[in-house]
């Protein structure tokens, strides 16, 4: 660096007082008292003189240079760390261009089991001796990971919608009234769940450290999914001559929010999430129009990503801990219970009965019709779990009844 | 045996009669968007009081609804007028790094510039992992009372993981790799705020906005079309974080003006830590001599980059300076730590 690139680069620059950071600094690295005033007086801007000390320059180089000694030769230190050199990831699939997939090569890919390192330091980069403890409390690959998360990022945010375009609002008809409340004290529960599962996931996330990177990537599509999800549902609740309805039951989702650790937690939302994939699977037999068919076909697709996921990350997980297999049936019964208090409550059933009937004086068929839905869900859950490798013994008593 | 209380009970069917005001909002010229829903009770000028569950503004309160633990009272605490608008353009403009970069444009680089491109986004990648972590930090602590503001922070830790993702992207895609891990970036104090607004005021306003005066000079930075479009990209999303941060102080200021000396305190310590440096400190030696050579053109060019990384630095001192003086906090341009008020143009 030349004295006049220093002067030049200090022109338009106001004079300031010297940060009594600046002048600890200084004192580390020995430069002599006055050396700074010097430096200033010189034309070289305070910017500059903090440059040399975050770079470390030592007293006497200072000194040396301000005398009108030769250039600070830099070393650029960073150039030259023992990191893997030499990547240039291609995509493997044209069609869904360059994915973090296809990043993963060399020690860039290796995932470890343990991740050691407390600071938010990307995978693959150079640590510093010393970090600054960030907070993370995850840091094992068993509790959390699942390899199809990878792909599924992308695949996340390659099927993205709109609710306010991909939609057509226009296309609304009027409904009957008691079809139209139905609709939408259904749709109030479900915004509702979708808004609290998302701010539930979101308050996890600082608590995984970045050697999974890839799953923090993945569940940040989960929690903009699930916004969307409340907000379309929100949007066609009130544009119909309808309303919101009564707020969804807290059982639940009370369940999920006490979760005291990753595993608790996605054991506990394995089964909502189940249970609203058949669901929403099944859309067609509750939409009373093409819009909720429509809506309910897309909330079922990223749904699918979402459990995808869960039941990877319960395979995984039982197989490297399988000393915790046992544990897993605590969390389940305590959602399966929850769950069955939030479908018991008359406010979720019969919305969802009128529905499937086809109108208030339709009831009792309508009760046969959400009886063989939640058959359908329970038997979907079951067979999720089967696909985790986990089998209930004691399944909660009011599903049992269901699969009779 | 008894009837399952699942699918089989006596009708009760009074949620059909919990409301006479039927809603029916028209999509507008962007489709239905939450601005045309934002009516009525359901309005948030018609806000109620915030109750700790997750009832959703202008749902029926349930009677027995469990609390789920604290989260803001007061609609100051979170809200921005602009967060409704914002949360629509970002699902308008979501982006796939796969596929939106021309990354077939990469071209081989002089050594000495792969490696400044490529630590420059080692440090962008931890920058961006704070980002997206932050917001979900306080998303338990926002009120469904005030969803949308929830809506654009969740649309943010989206944004924050593409961000993230294409900067490591580019790093390994062009013959180079990552390099040092940042030090001293400044970035645990977002993590340490313990008021929502602090957090937006130093994480939006100050770290994203100082990151996005950066984004913008992306065609000065950048040495191919894939490196420009990343800032390109990347810039767009940072402008909806900044500007929800911004009309968020203003909301503050406007509404609860005995704010402003607790809003200064935290704005003079973070100003004061990393010596002014603030939340992803472009000042970190291996990110300063990367932006040096990448502005400059290479190493043996290092004085014309660092005349250009000081015009950077003022550019984003009084851009800061200015979006604090729109939100309301002019003042703040006599109060600014040492080393960013040397950078303050004169009025």
């Amino acid at each position: 660096m030349t004295a006049k690139a220093l002067a030049d680069a200090a022109a338009g620059s106001q004079p300031a007082e010297i940060p009594q950071e600046a002048r600890d600094k200084a004192r580390e690295l020995g430069w002599e008292d006055g050396l700074i005033e010097l430096a200033l007086e010189k034309g070289h801007s305070l910017q500059v003189v903090w440059q040399a000390l975050r770079g470390n320059v030592d007293g006497k180089q200072a000194k040396d240079f301000l005398a009108g000694g030769e250039a600070m030769v830099r070393d650029f230190a960073w150039m030259k760390v023992p990191t893997e050199w030499g990547i240039r990831a291609r995509a493997s699939d044209s069609e869904m261009g360059l994915t973090i997939g296809d990043l993963n090569v060399g020690t860039y890919g290796d995932i470890p089991d343990v991740w050691t390192n407390r600071s938010e330091i990307a995978r693959g980069s150079f640590p510093n001796p010393v970090n600054e403890d960030m907070g993370y409390t995850i840091f094992d690959k068993a509790i959390i990971w699942a390899d199809c998360v990878v792909p599924l990022y992308e695949v996340a945010i390659r099927d993205r919608w709109v609710s306010a375009t991909d939609l057509r609002w226009a296309s609304l008809e009027e409904l009957p009234d008691d079809m139209e409340r139905a609709v939408c004290q259904f749709l109030t529960e479900q915004s509702d769940r979708a808004y609290f599962t998302g701010a539930l996931w979101s308050g996890w996330l600082p608590e995984i450290s970045y050697g999974y990177h890839e799953l923090k990537f993945f569940l940040s599509t989960v929690i903009y999914d699930l916004a969307r999800h409340s907000e379309a549902f929100r949007k066609r609740a009130l544009s119909n001559g309808g309303g919101l309805g009564l707020q969804a039951p807290t059982d639940f989702s009370r369940a999920a929010k006490e979760a005291r650790s990753f595993p608790e937690l996605a054991a506990i939302l394995f089964v909502q999430d189940s249970m609203l994939l058949t669901l929403f699977k099944n859309g067609d037999l509750i939409a009373q129009n093409q819009l909720e068919r429509d809506m309910y076909a897309l909330v079922a697709r990223d749904r699918q990503r979402m459990m995808d996921y869960h039941i990877e990350r319960m395979k995984h997980f039982l197989f490297k801990m399988p000393d915790r297999r046992d544990e897993q049936n605590l969390y389940l019964s305590k959602a399966e219970g929850r769950m069955v208090k939030d479908w018991a409550d008359p406010v979720v059933s019969e919305p969802l009965a009128l529905m499937l009937g086809g109108g208030r004086d339709q009831m009792d068929p309508g009760q046969d019709k959400l009886r063989a839905l939640r058959k359908l869900q329970v038997e979907g859950y079951v067979a999720d779990l089967a696909k985790a490798t986990f089998f209930r013994t004691h399944l909660n008593g009011r599903f049992q009844e269901l699969l009779a | 045996m008894a009837a399952n209380p699942i699918t089989e009970s006596g009708l009760d069917l009074s949620w059909l009669n919990l409301y006479d005001d039927p809603a029916s909002a028209v999509p507008g010229k962007k489709g239905l968007t939450l601005k045309e829903i934002n009516l009525g009770r359901y309005g948030d000028a018609a806000r109620g009081a915030g109750d700790m569950t997750y009832r959703m503004r202008g749902a029926v309160a349930r009677p027995g609804a469990q609390r789920f633990g604290p989260t803001y009272m007061s609609k100051s605490d979170v809200w921005s007028e602009n967060c409704v608008m914002l949360y629509e353009e970002a699902t308008q403009r979501q982006w796939s790094s796969a596929r939106d970069i021309p990354w077939d444009t990469l071209q081989t680089l002089p050594d000495e510039i792969e490696r400044a491109m490529c630590q420059l986004c080692t440090m962008l990648t931890e920058v961006e992992f704070i980002a997206g972590d932050v917001p979900g930090q306080w998303m338990p602590f926002v009120s469904s009372q005030d969803f949308e503001a929830g809506l654009f922070l969740m649309s943010q830790i989206m944004d924050e993981a593409r961000h993230t993702d294409v900067f490591r992207k580019r790093a390994l895609a062009n013959g180079g790799g990552l390099l040092a891990q940042g030090a001293g970036l400044g970035l645990r104090t977002l993590l340490e705020a313990r008021d929502f607004t602090e957090m937006s005021v130093l994480m939006h306003v100050q770290a994203e906005g100082f990151v996005q005066s950066m984004f913008r000079m992306g065609e000065l930075i950048g040495q191919t079309d894939a490196d420009k479009k990343i800032f390109r990209m990347s810039a767009q999303d940072e402008s909806r974080h900044l500007a929800f941060g911004v009309m968020h102080l203003k909301y503050v200021l406007d509404t609860e003006p005995e704010r402003r000396e607790e809003l200064h305190h935290y704005l003079d310590k973070a100003e004061g830590d990393a010596a002014g440096g603030g939340s992803g400190d472009v000042t970190f030696p291996p990110v300063f001599e990367s932006l040096c050579i990448l502005l400059g053109g290479g190493v043996d060019k290092f004085d014309e980059g660092l005349q250009k990384f000081l015009l950077l630095r003022k550019r984003q001192i009084n851009e800061y300076v200015h979006r604090l003086t729109v939100a309301g906090l002019g003042d703040r341009r006599d109060r600014l730590g040492p080393l960013m008020a040397q950078f303050v143009d004169p009025i």
